[in-house]
């Protein structure tokens, strides 16, 4: 055994509670795995591809996130007696007790029936609005969840309930825990991957794909298709790829002249992750570069290589508005297949503008909510076929969803009702749908009570949300975590109320 | 494997041969653990998850009557129902159970047996019982023991058959010194005055020099922002801009005055309640007001204010307790000894503060900082200049003209004046007597469930306030560093210790209670305690000497097979610190290596090189706008903070967002960073600089100029073999980027601009490849 591995078995036992830690080298993070029931590998990678607790149906996800939550009742959820109540002043007990972000309870709120039409689509009889035409057609490959339901009912905290288990600041995010938990298959790429579009990042910011109290290698990496597409991937201007190998050809030389001066098993640790730069500049670019697509694909998705979203030329006051041909979505959704093909483990999306108040056009439902459904009706039903006709389908799970719903109530911000449409945030009653890596599709879990204000069968929280990916990922939810403070600190959170819903899976 | 387990959580490696003593077996390292991990969550302090009526934390609750016979019968661990109970095959009896995920192995079954049968001993949980100044051990090695710190040391690696480590040479211990007390590398001339003194309290004079350093206050701040949470907006979806960092100023100030360590936490918990309160003392009070603001739509202020004051609750026992008490919010604390109850009798004391999630932070008071003070003492120099010049002319005519020049002088200061007034800061400010809120227990910590009103008090389990105190901020501060509390002093030194050491004698900064790592060196924590209250007075300044002048920090931290097999992680301090920089310190080296550093103090947050784009998608309307001229140079400390995104490069350095306390940052070592070193243009800029001073030197001799670059950016000579590789890297590179005049030119002047007259694009260029490698060197990165 040479000195490198006895280091390495020395650091079997390692402790970063709070935000906090010591000394993680890559090795010493690597062996860290194996406190909660994973599987320990050697390796000098800390993203090393692991075991998980029992056989994943999934290998990869892709999370489809419309930040600011889109409506379900214009989308997925078809309220015909809502329709009926038009107009009316909502009954008391919806409101009694209730919060809402801007719709005063005593000034009267109007009920407003479904702006769009809906008809049945697929084998499973599945609602949908006539806003997603192509999604319509990958009907049968989708689970749509209409029974979400969450606690927190402002962006910033919904979001990061949902995408870490804790509506504060300080906790990892869900990809975070799925690369700490199993690693990525390629190790030239990071295994988390953000992609945004619609000219914003989530309202609470980085934070959503943050590593919280895990070690920053587990953060997700923002990549972009326009621009350099790992932040830092280029060469500096007028220093080429023959001379990064020199240059890189000499440090390693001098490191490990200094490594055998000064015997620091870390200097060699340093000198892998400086070799991986390199592999991750040609592996990363490539990657990215949509434009090696056939024409065919690129137009399935819509997709133009290096088009910049057109979202933030055309802002209205604060609001960044996109076209609807806006390709922004499609790329990152085209980007998004060739990450998971690549071994990426997860892949995050965040579609920003979909918030629709009705307090300005960019809010507005009649004329803009069409617009961000043209935005990712075609992407996201390419992205699903595609998949599916390489195969990819069945291993990668496909997660869409807004971090909450929005209000049967038409929004009556400061009591009046202006020339724009929308509704308010709504935490009691939402829709996702999913499909792919082990749900079932063609199917319809959870309902609604008639005007679609609470769940009224098989309601799904956001806690079991997390709890089942991470079961379809091959990662016990109840287990999986790291100690905190005294606590199993998971994903789930600290009570076990989320379940498992075993009823979706295929 | 097992015993690697042992070793690395310090629990010593006992071979299970025959009963043990009651000596030989330690409850709080040993026991506690045990019971700790497996048994507290449903039989420990919180008495609404309590199973069967069992708890176990305490004597009592373990040897009480039951039904089926007491858990713990001492000395007899044949009638102690734990132990039928762990030994069981029965899965209804089994302990711990199943569905728990947790287990016992055989040798964790003996040890608890062999507790019992030597009589069951619990003792207090290390950390909450005031530490006692230790004798100092006997050592063998006393020749090798520069200060007591050294006995310590020394003691614990003899117990272990282990030697210290040679002293480092110089080059290496003024780097070290430089770096842990300033957070800049030496400059060329420190480093040759410092080598060729021959004085033998050379080092003594220069750990003096660097403590007196105005940088030394920045240093740390940086420490204490993290700790503070310091961001410059608000947080949350608007994450808007706010003013604060004149508190920052007033940190590096307090710093560099060394302010006493009970002072500095007066002033930052409740300085507008000291008597007469000075402005600088409300500056201070910023520290909680740091806690995010929510200004998006619709929220309810008082959910966020009540949050504000429980991360006040948190960030105070985090800093100054070690202690997560933010268990209390919800429930009572499994673990330590702090109930929901007392949480909420410390939220009382922070309860009375007028700030309530206001747009505008309110409220805010317009207070000077030491970039004020700095600003008034420049003006005051050239007036007083002025006045001199009028004296001393003699001629009316000529003292007519200066006088009108004087007047026009005077308007212009008084204009520069007015521009001068600082900015309003949110500070802490009571609520008048008759606007005090009443606290009220809150049911699973939801601000609209609010039970049993509470008084504002401290946990029992602690000392108690004085009988005749006000239950005020002031009094929790005074609390806090009262002579009897068993944690602030060793909590503090264990901070500065972990930040030399790259870990703490507690691993768990922000865990000294019973979940926690239990220190390496106990004794040794618990004199720096003792010094650094009652012989130092709570200087930080001494204390950081007192360590630094130590034998164990100036060892050489080289390390042998020998030493990975003994003490792979030194914890029993077999060598000297080595442990990679932290964020800005990588960047603020750089660009001090580079020439490029700005050394300006204190002022506005500047916005230096990040790539475009950062800030686009964004929620705020506000640009970044790269700062120009000095300002793209300054320390990291200065750079403008949003927690929605904050400064990449930091990020990908295990930086904080600022959003929370931030007790330590994670060190990892990763591809992403290792780009950010490589590609970023701030370090294409700093190796393009550092070339153009290398070029400067050395009359065209690549070898003489290689060495001069070593040493300034390793702060070392080079050995020939390391020359002899630079050197052929720049040649090799001259030769190429002679051929190639479009790349040489990008290469040597993007982004820094033109090369000056008479420099050879191409040799710079091949320099500036050659200063990246320095500038990524393991040991450029590395504190050794």
């Amino acid at each position: 055994m040479n000195a490198f591995d006895e280091y390495f078995q020395a650091q079997t036992r390692r402790h970063f509670l709070g935000n906090a830690g010591v000394g993680f080298g890559a090795m010493a993070l690597a062996s860290m795995m194996g406190q909660d029931g994973l599987a320990k590998e050697k390796s000098h990678n800390p993203l090393a591809p692991r075991k998980p607790h029992y056989a994943a149906k999934a290998k990869n996800v892709i999370y489809l996130h419309m930040s600011g939550s889109p409506t379900q009742l214009e989308l997925f959820d078809y309220k015909p007696v809502l329709k009926k109540h038009d107009g009316k002043v909502c009954p008391k007990e919806y409101l009694e007790g209730k919060r809402f972000a801007f719709i005063r309870p005593k000034a009267n709120p109007l009920m407003m029936g479904p702006l769009f039409n809906f008809k049945q689509h697929g084998g499973g009889g599945t609602w949908m609005s006539e806003l997603l035409p192509n999604l319509a057609g990958v009907a049968d490959e989708m689970c749509v969840v209409r029974s979400m339901h969450t606690n927190q009912f402002n962006h910033s905290p919904a979001q990061l309930l949902l995408h870490t288990g804790d509506p504060r600041f300080g906790s990892p995010s869900m990809g975070s825990w799925v690369t700490y938990g199993l690693g990525s298959e390629n190790e030239n790429l990071p295994g988390f991957v953000v992609l945004a579009s619609g000219g914003r990042t989530p309202s609470a910011g980085k934070s959503v794909w943050g590593s919280g109290y895990l070690p920053s290698l587990y953060q997700g990496t923002q990549c972009r298709t326009v621009g350099d597409p790992v932040l830092y991937l280029s060469n500096p201007k007028g220093l080429d790829r023959a001379t990064r190998r020199r240059q890189l050809d000499a440090l390693r030389d001098l490191n490990e002249l200094q490594h055998r001066r000064v015997g620091d098993p870390e200097t060699l640790s340093r000198i892998a992750q400086y070799e991986l730069t390199y592999r991750m500049q040609t592996a990363a670019a490539e990657v990215m570069d949509i434009s090696r697509e056939p024409k065919k694909v690129l137009e399935m998705y819509g997709a133009k290589p290096g088009v910049e979203s057109t979202a933030d030329l055309k802002s209205i006051g604060d609001k960044p508005v996109a076209a609807a041909d806006d390709p922004a979505m499609a790329n990152n959704c085209l980007l998004a297949r060739r990450l998971v093909e690549s071994g990426v483990r997860f892949v995050q999306i965040f579609d920003w503008g979909w918030d629709h108040h009705g307090a300005s056009q960019p809010e507005d439902m009649k004329t803009h909510l069409p617009v961000k459904a043209r935005q990712i009706d075609r992407p996201i039903a390419a992205l699903i076929r595609d998949l599916k006709q390489r195969g990819l389908l069945d291993e990668t799970l496909v997660v869409w969803g807004g971090e909450f719903g929005r209000t049967p109530m038409r929004e009556n911000r400061g009591g009046r009702y202006g020339k724009f449409v929308g509704r308010d945030h709504h935490p009691f009653a939402f829709t996702m749908w999913m499909a792919g890596g082990g749900i079932k599709g063609g199917m319809n879990f959870g309902t609604t009570d008639e005007i679609g204000y609470y769940p009224a069968e098989n309601p799904m929280s956001v806690r079991d949300l997390q709890a089942t990916i991470l079961h379809l990922m091959g990662l016990n939810p109840h287990k999986f975590g790291v100690m905190r403070n005294g606590l199993n600190a998971r994903l789930i959170g600290p009570t076990d109320e989320g379940k498992i819903r075993r009823e979706i899976l295929a | 494997m097992k015993c690697f387990v042992y070793l690395a959580a310090g629990v010593i490696g006992a071979v299970f041969a025959g009963p043990l003593s009651a000596e030989e077996i330690d409850f709080n390292r040993q026991i506690r653990p045990l019971l700790s991990k497996n048994c507290f969550a449903c039989h420990g302090r919180d008495a609404k998850k309590r199973e069967a009526k069992l708890r176990l934390d305490t004597l009592d609750g373990a040897i009480a009557k039951r039904d089926d016979g007491p858990a713990i019968v001492p000395g007899k661990s044949i009638a102690s129902g734990l132990v039928a109970r762990i030994n069981s095959d029965d899965p209804d009896e089994k302990m711990p159970p199943a569905d728990s995920g947790k287990t016992l192995t055989a040798d964790e079954i003996k040890l608890l047996t062999q507790w019992i049968d030597a009589g069951a001993k619990y003792d207090t949980h290390w950390s909450f019982t005031k530490p006692v100044r230790p004798a100092l051990p006997k050592v063998k090695n006393a020749t090798w023991t520069k200060n007591s710190v050294d006995h310590f040391a020394s003691a614990r690696l003899e117990a272990k058959g282990l030697r210290p480590s040679a002293e480092a040479d110089r080059h290496a211990l003024i780097r070290r010194l430089s770096l842990d007390l300033t957070g800049l590398p030496p400059t060329p001339e420190q480093v040759a005055a410092y080598v060729t003194d021959k004085s033998p309290a050379a080092y003594e004079k220069l750990v003096d020099q660097l403590l007196a350093s105005p940088h030394y206050g920045e240093r740390w701040a940086r420490m204490w922002m993290d700790l503070g949470r310091y961001a410059d907006t608000q947080g949350y979806e608007k994450d808007n801009a706010r003013t604060v960092w004149t508190w920052r100023d007033w940190l590096i100030s307090a710093l560099n005055d060394d302010m006493p360590y009970d002072q500095f936490t007066t002033e930052m918990i409740a300085g507008d309640l000291l008597p007469k309160a000075t402005p600088s003392q409300v500056l201070a009070t910023v520290f909680h007001r740091n806690t995010m603001t929510n200004t998006e739509g619709g929220t309810d202020d008082e959910e966020y204010r009540v949050a504000a004051i429980k991360d006040r609750i948190d960030t105070t026992g985090l800093v100054w307790l070690g202690l997560s008490v933010g268990c209390g919010k919800c429930h009572s604390h499994k673990y330590d000894p702090i109930s929901q109850k007392e949480y909420y009798g410390l939220y009382a004391f922070f309860n009375q503060t007028a700030d309530a999630d206001r747009y505008n932070d309110a409220p805010r008071r317009a207070l000077p900082s030491a970039f004020y003070y700095q600003k008034q003492a420049e003006l005051l120099k050239q007036r007083t200049a002025t006045r001199k010049k009028l004296a001393a002319t003699k001629t009316p005519q000529a003292r007519e003209a200066i006088s009108k020049q004087i007047a026009e002088l005077q308007k212009q200061l008084d204009q520069k004046a007015m521009a001068m007034k600082p900015p309003a800061v949110p500070i802490m400010k009571e609520l008048p007597a008759n606007r005090q809120r009443k606290t009220r227990l809150l049911v699973k910590g939801d601000f609209l469930n609010p039970a049993d009103e509470v008084t504002a008090g401290v946990p029992s389990a602690f000392h108690p306030l004085p009988k005749d105190a006000k239950r005020d901020r002031l009094a929790l501060a005074r609390w806090l560093m009262d002579k009897e509390n068993p944690l602030t002093a060793r909590v503090a030194v264990n901070r500065i210790w972990a930040r030399m050491f790259g870990v703490g004698l507690v691993e768990t900064e922000e865990d000294f209670g019973t979940q926690g790592e239990l220190p390496s060196h106990p004794q040794l924590l618990d004199w720096l305690a003792e010094e650094f209250r009652d012989t130092h007075k709570w200087s930080r300044k001494k204390l950081c000497k007192t360590i630094v002048m130590s034998a164990t920090y100036r060892q050489s931290s080289h390390v042998t097979p020998e030493l990975v097999k003994a003490d792979p992680r030194n914890r029993l301090l077999s060598r000297g610190p080595r442990f990679r920089l932290e964020a800005e310190m990588i960047r603020d080296q750089a660009l001090a290596v580079s020439g490029l550093l700005s050394r300006k103090m204190y002022g506005p947050p500047v916005m230096p090189l990040q790539p475009d784009g950062i800030w686009k998608t964004v929620y705020s309307t506000r640009r970044w706008v790269t700062s120009k001229g000095d300002d793209r140079h300054r320390r990291g400390l200065y750079t403008f903070a949003k927690r929605t995104s904050g400064y990449p490069s930091f990020l990908l350095f295990d930086g904080g967002s600022g959003e929370t306390c931030m007790v330590r940052r994670i060190r990892t070592n990763t591809a992403t960073a290792a780009l950010v070193t490589l590609n970023d243009p701030v370090y294409t800029e700093a190796a393009q600089a550092l070339a153009r001073r290398i070029v400067s030197q050395g009359d065209g001799d690549t070898k003489k100029r290689a060495a001069y670059a070593w040493q300034l950016a390793t702060g070392r000579p080079a050995k020939p073999a390391e020359l002899a590789r630079l050197a052929k890297l720049v040649d090799e590179q001259t030769a190429i980027y002679a051929k190639d005049k479009a790349a040489a030119k990008a290469m040597a002047t993007v982004p820094l601009g033109a090369a000056p007259e008479g420099m050879d694009e191409s040799v710079l260029a091949a320099w500036t490849v050659a200063a990246g490698v320095l500038l990524n060197l393991d040991e450029t990165l590395t504190k050794g």
